[in-house]
């Protein structure tokens, strides 16, 4: 009855749904943890929890209740990371990425150039946290732990993203842009920063959210480095709370109003990062097809 | 693509279409919007963070006037972190920072003086004094806390018993059931749930650790042969390792027939059940302040010398019936003189850090000792804080003695 | 600048001479920029292995194959990581790979072409969550559930294979591994994906008139062109994967012994060093967790430049046999 033909058929049907299943399959524990983040977290949002800074740590029982009341030291420390993150790793990348396109071309370095930011973006943000420990110990030890050595860390993680992003918005310009506006007379760096640049700006910009959304979401780098404050940050060589490292926080923590308070800090960085993906994600694909005639 | 073949012969005013800069076009938009939204942020990060506000000088009650704020950083013992953080937070004179890293990463972090004062419940032991720069440092006891025995047991509702040496068998890995005879026959009439135990115990190194170890190898000679105390001991495999005080606490908290070891503050703060131990008088006692407090009082504390060695100094095993037994001091490390170990301190921070140790180990309304009780730690004795305050006026800042104003 | 003159006119001397100092500046600034980047990733390996020169002058290779590491008696080895860390990682590929592979499949082959690529994008948003909430998210709902609920049904029907053995808690090396394997599972897809949809329509027409069915398709024809781009993206998970801390090192249980049951508490190399980081208390404590992380760095460095070299040979393959 069931001759091979329709044995094969059904197989492949059977293929079909089981592939069908491990989409849902992988989409669960995304749509699981979204959905915890939301009703733990969305719980605790308040006014008070975006600007009260962390409480004293405490175990709702009997008789005692806790404040979740908020993050607002964690936010203001993350701004700062990333503000001063990105100050070191957009010009850098970017000057790569323009040295890389507009110098090189296609030529053997301006390959090595991103081969080397490719092997640089997977750089483990651990090994990245102690690089600068074991360079900053060395040099500059009243600094070690601050909210700028942790800086440092994350613009190691952010360059190669800036990098390479930027490297792939600027080649999307084609060569007869830059070869009208050198006829024209432009100077070199007049077209390149002018024209060139300006006309990429787009995927510059998504490539600097995409690496700030990364460095949001890090952790790793800032418990060896810029770990332990509760306070708002008032200068760069003080240690300063994070959100990331206050959901480690609440991971440690046996207290369970610091439970709360990291199910909160989770909720808001994803928000965050998808926040800052998807609105990559339209200002690039609206740009795509730009300079459509190829690069 | 094809226009540009064309731009030889064409009048200039033809606009080719692969050259389009429109003035205002939409990548300079972006830009300015990026730019404005950046300043804006730089704004508001400062202006909560006080840039925009003058830091005088501020003038307090004793008529004295201390100098500008400036931040001072500390770190290590998660045992004593609720109550600097608690100090922190009511302490305006200066910015406090306090990192609990646990009691062997501050005895390290003072050691490489990337803090202003270390924090530990264990005191240096000789190799870490040598490895101390020079001017040295002070061993200032400022605080009093008590390692408890917390476990997860739902089916108990009374405080289980232990001794000491049951407790080294647990952790030895000797003991590995709840319902071994050997804690039975201290629990007469409990019904023990038969699950094996999850033994928890410190990851980082930890001063809870090097008291608890200390009362295990005071109780148990092969603890003592084979793992002694320190903040890191070699601990048997199958056990799991969690960070901090607080991570202990979390992990047994969260954990079924989980036992582990932290300052009585994180167990009362978080409701956990911790056990009796048994004293050297023979009784079970389970801690609380007072029991605490005369334990320090019973076992006569000799300070030693501020920067001699303090290794052997101990308050467990106080001789008092109803003393806890494993009761320990902690203490903060901080340089003798902070000109010579520093080199970007000035005398202002000078002056700010040796106001903060004062009003730590002062017991007026709104200084540091009032905070203890609260928190559930012992504040310190009379005489203990007699001793703080005269090692912490020895402070120098090159050489001169520093004008300290002390805030209540 | 002229008017009705067909050939444009150089620029005077003066503006020529400042765009020349402009265009010097530029290039150099821009040449700088480069060099920082290849000075970065220079300086990440001469940094680190200067740190770690006092345990690799006192070891040497024992480093490399001693079993324990305990610092109070200044053994340090990274063997118990190392293990800790392959079959971390090995177990998440284990468990991504197939769900991965197979969602390529069905979003290229099966799923309607309007579905494809919003369906895709939400897989990525897989990757934009941080590792310390699936960290966190880890240990306080997928733990327990796989201490009580998951657990026991592995130790009954798989314990036979003595994997399973022990008394299990949550935080293991198997916990570990499967939210290793969730974070995983984006890379994966993606590049599985990309390397699925550029295989040329030919290749599936080809097996299509001959009779195959859309399985048969997928199976002879499709992926086999595609294995080596499949390959690559496996193996930048694993990269990946070597180097995840926060959410390792949250429900991986912290023991620093080599694990002998997947029920186990174990210990990576990346987790090893953000738990005793701050120890410190033996001099060779931190120059040895440099050493590991020098480690770390090589082993994920050689795993992304393999990687990218089987992704370029992938690249150059399609180039000479694409339609």
């Amino acid at each position: 009855m069931f001759d091979r033909a329709m044995r094969r058929k059904l197989f492949s049907h059977g293929m079909t749904i089981l592939t069908g299943a491990t989409v849902v399959i992988v989409l669960i524990p995304l749509f699981w943890i979204i959905y915890e983040s939301a009703l733990l977290g969305g719980s605790v949002f308040s006014l008070g929890f975006f600007t009260q800074n962390i409480p004293a740590p405490c175990s709702a029982h009997t008789g005692v209740t806790c404040s979740t009341e908020g993050v607002g030291s964690a936010i203001q420390g993350t701004v700062y990371l990333l503000l001063l993150a990105s100050l070191y790793s957009v010009p850098v990348g970017l000057g790569a990425a323009i040295f890389a396109v507009e110098y090189g071309g296609q030529r053997a370095f301006a390959r090595a150039i991103s081969m080397a930011a490719d092997v640089l973006s997977g750089v483990p943000s651990i090994v990245a946290g102690m690089f600068i420990y074991a360079l900053l110990i060395v040099y500059e030890p009243a600094i070690v732990f601050s909210v700028f050595s942790g800086s440092l860390a994350l613009g190691v993680i952010m360059l190669p993203i800036v990098m390479r992003t930027s490297e792939e918005a600027l080649r999307t310009i084609p060569h007869s842009v830059r070869e009208a506006a050198l006829a024209l007379g432009i100077s070199r760096w007049k077209t390149s920063v002018r024209i060139i640049l300006v006309g990429a700006l787009p995927g510059v910009l998504t490539g600097v959210l995409l690496s700030i959304a990364r460095a949001a979401g890090e952790a790793a780098p800032l418990l060896l480095l810029d770990n332990g404050s509760l306070h708002p940050c008032l200068s760069v060589d003080t240690v300063c709370q994070s959100l990331s490292l206050t959901i480690y926080l609440g991971a440690t923590s046996a207290s369970s109003n610091y439970v709360a308070i990291a199910w909160g800090a989770a909720l808001l960085l994803i928000i965050i990062i998808l926040g800052l993906s998807i609105v990559s994600q339209l200002v690039l694909n609206r740009t795509a097809r730009k300079w459509g005639q190829g690069s | 693509m094809s226009s540009n073949q064309t731009g030889m012969n064409a009048p200039a005013a033809n606009q080719s279409d692969t050259i389009q800069r429109k003035k205002g076009g939409r990548g300079t938009m972006i830009a300015v919007i990026a730019v404005v939204v950046v300043i804006l942020l730089i704004l508001v990060v400062g202006y909560s963070a006080g840039w925009f506000k003058s830091s005088n000088s501020t003038t307090n009650n004793s008529g004295c006037t201390s100098p500008a704020s400036t931040t001072i950083s500390g770190a290590g013992s998660t045992l004593v972190a609720p109550l600097m953080d608690a100090w922190a937070l009511s302490y305006s004179a200066s910015t406090v920072n306090y990192a609990a890293v646990g009691s062997g990463a501050g005895i390290s972090d003072i050691t490489g003086k990337t803090v202003d004062f270390g924090a530990s419940d264990a005191p240096l032991n000789p190799a870490q004094r040598t490895a101390i720069p020079s001017p040295g440092v002070l061993t200032i006891p400022e605080s009093i806390g008590a390692a408890v025995p917390i476990y997860n047991l739902p089916s108990l509702s009374a405080p289980l018993k232990f001794t000491g040496q049951v407790l080294a068998a647990i952790y030895l890995e000797d003991i590995t059931n709840w319902n071994d005879s050997a804690l039975q026959a201290i629990n007469p009439g409990v019904t023990l749930p038969n699950a094996a135990i999850v033994v928890v115990h410190r990851s980082d190194g930890s001063g809870t650790t090097f008291a608890f170890s200390s009362f295990l190898s005071a109780s148990n000679a092969t603890w003592k042969n084979t793992l002694g105390h320190a903040t890191t001991i070699n601990w048997p495999s199958g056990e799991v390792g969690s960070k901090g005080n607080s991570g202990v606490t979390a992990t047994v908290k969260s954990t079924v027939d989980a036992i582990g070891y932290v300052d009585i503050n994180y167990a009362l703060t978080n409701a956990v059940s911790f056990g009796a131990v048994q004293n050297p008088a023979g009784n079970y006692i389970v801690a609380n302040l007072t029991n605490i407090a005369s334990a320090v009082k019973d076992s006569n504390p000799v300070f030693p010398t501020p920067t001699g060695d303090w290794y052997n100094f101990t308050v467990e095993n106080a001789p008092g019936a109803q003393d806890y037994p494993i009761a320990t001091f902690t203490y903060l490390f901080v340089y003798t003189d902070l000109g010579v170990a520093y080199s970007t301190y000035t005398m202002d921070k000078a002056q700010n850090l040796v106001n903060l140790l004062l009003w730590m180990v002062g017991d007026q309304t709104g200084q540091g000792q009032t905070f203890a009780a609260q928190n559930y730690y012992v504040p310190l004795s009379t005489a203990a804080m007699a001793f703080d305050t005269s090692e912490i006026n020895s402070i120098t800042f090159n050489g001169a003695k520093i004008t300290t104003c002390v805030p209540s | 600048m002229t008017r009705g003159n067909p050939f444009p006119t150089f620029p005077s001397r003066k503006t020529r001479a400042v765009s020349k100092w402009g265009d010097r500046i530029f290039l150099v600034l821009t040449a700088v920029a480069a060099a920082g980047l290849i000075a970065v990733l220079v300086a990440l390996v001469v940094v680190l292995y200067h740190g770690s020169l006092p345990t690799i002058n006192a070891l040497g290779l024992n480093f490399l194959y001693t079993l324990t590491w305990n610092p109070q008696g200044n053994v340090y080895g990274i063997v118990p990581f190392a293990i800790g860390t392959l079959l971390t990682s090995a177990i998440a590929l284990l468990l991504a790979i197939p769900l991965s592979i197979g969602a390529a499949i069905f979003l290229t082959q099966h799923a309607p072409t309007w579905l494809r690529e919003p369906v895709a994008q939400v897989i990525q948003l897989l990757a934009a969550i941080p590792s310390v909430v699936y960290g966190f998210w880890g240990l306080i709902v997928l733990v327990p559930i796989m201490r009580y609920d998951v657990d026991p049904i592995l130790a009954n029907v798989l314990g036979w294979t003595g994997w399973f053995s022990g008394r299990h808690i949550g935080l293991d090396v198997l916990t570990a591994s499967v939210v290793l394997s969730i974070m995983t599972v984006p890379t994966i897809t993606a590049i599985s994906k990309d390397s699925i949809l550029a295989v040329p329509r030919s290749q599936k027409e080809a097996a299509l008139s001959l009779g195959a069915t859309d399985w048969e398709v997928s199976r002879r024809a499709v992926i086999p062109y595609a294995r080596s781009g499949i390959i690559a993206g496996i193996v930048l998970g694993l990269g990946r994967a070597l180097g995840e801390t926060m959410a390792v090192t949250l429900v991986i249980g912290n023991a620093n012994v080599i694990p002998t049951s997947l029920f186990s508490q174990g210990q990576t190399i990346a987790s090893l060093i953000a738990n005793d980081f701050f120890e410190q208390e033996t001099p060779l404590e931190l120059p040895a967790l440099l050493e590991a992380a020098l480690f770390l760095l090589i082993i994920t460095l050689a795993v992304n430049i393999v990687a990218r070299w089987i992704q370029a040979r992938f690249q150059a393959g399609r180039a000479v046999g694409a339609e």
